[in-house]
């Protein structure tokens, strides 16, 4: 077994190996995949079922459980949901790695994940990935009017 | 309606997302889906070579309690049961049920038929160029139940 603690190195591996298997594109196709398989029946349903909300819903499980640092606001009248990660476990994890190199676009994953599941339901998906080397970003989801 | 706030501190959580280990599974089923059962062992073994070579430098030096302390520590991490029964030159690991498994049956999730992988690949590939050897006694794919061996190649 490969522990779910050891799954983020072993994530941007994947990440690695599918690149040099096949270009980013591959890379790329997987992500797609993942998003498909996993967050369809996890993001996708909790926004389906709750809205806006569903957002909040889903990361404040996932995100306490990864001990992320983090602040998330929720404002329903706007249709509007953020997350400001101070610093990202994964992404901390990896940088801290003296052994292991990361994947050269390991937090490219995010963006494409998320998009694809919540812009077909009538949500803009902004990320600010400009600080990802110091463990941190920006998530805005916004309810399309 | 008010605008709701959370505010978290990395130290307010335990770090123990399971779900990680669907996302393995995810991604295992991926290579084996375009690359074959090859592709997958390649992965594992690179991915192994990589991130435990600090296990498998430790099992040359100082040998095999460098494994029995990662065991002990993951499986405490992952609240799950390992009997290990270790001597020098002999180790053996029993899993009563794999946590990744048992959290698959949780959420209703196929396990990749070559999730077995996870543990074959690994612990082989964690061995190589040690003076240790990996064999797997047992192993139940549906609970990932399990004894593991890890012994001195010259006791073969």
């Amino acid at each position: 077994m490969i522990s779910c603690t050891e799954f983020i190195p072993a994530y941007s591996e994947l990440f690695k190996y599918l690149e040099e298997k096949g270009s980013k594109k591959k890379v790329m196709e997987f992500w797609e995949y993942i998003s498909d398989e996993y967050l369809n029946d996890s993001l996708k349903k909790s926004v389906e079922e709750a809205g806006i909300r569903g957002c909040w819903n889903y990361w404040s499980h996932s995100l306490n459980e990864e001990a992320a640092a983090f602040t998330m606001t929720l404002d329903e009248d706007e249709g509007e949901f953020t997350i400001t990660m101070h610093d990202c476990p994964s992404k901390r994890m990896l940088l801290n790695m003296s052994h292991m190199e990361p994947y050269h676009d390991y937090c490219g994953h995010c963006d494409v994940l998320y998009r694809r599941v919540l812009e077909p339901l009538g949500y803009e998906y902004i990320f600010d990935d400009s600080q990802t080397d110091n463990a941190k970003c920006n998530i805005k989801i916004r309810k399309i009017r | 309606m008010a605008k709701e706030v959370m505010d978290r501190k990395a130290s307010d959580n335990e770090y123990l997302h399971k779900d990680f280990h669907i996302s393995m599974n995810v991604g295992l089923e991926f290579v084996r889906e375009n690359y074959g059962r090859d592709g997958v062992v390649e992965y594992l073994k690179t991915f192994s070579s990589h991130y435990y070579a600090p296990l498998t430098q430790g099992l040359k030096e100082q040998g095999l309690s460098v494994l029995r302390d990662y065991f002990q520590k993951i499986y405490e991490i992952e609240k799950a049961d390992c009997k290990i029964e270790y001597s020098e030159d002999l180790m053996t690991v029993a899993i009563h049920e794999c946590p990744a498994l048992k959290h698959f049956k949780k959420m209703k999730v196929t396990p990749s038929s070559l999730y077995i992988l996870t543990t074959l690949t690994v612990y082989e590939t964690i061995c190589e160029g040690t003076p240790f050897a990996f064999e797997c006694l047992e192993y139940n794919c549906a609970t990932g139940k399990s004894v593991l061996k890890f012994f001195r190649r010259d006791l073969l």
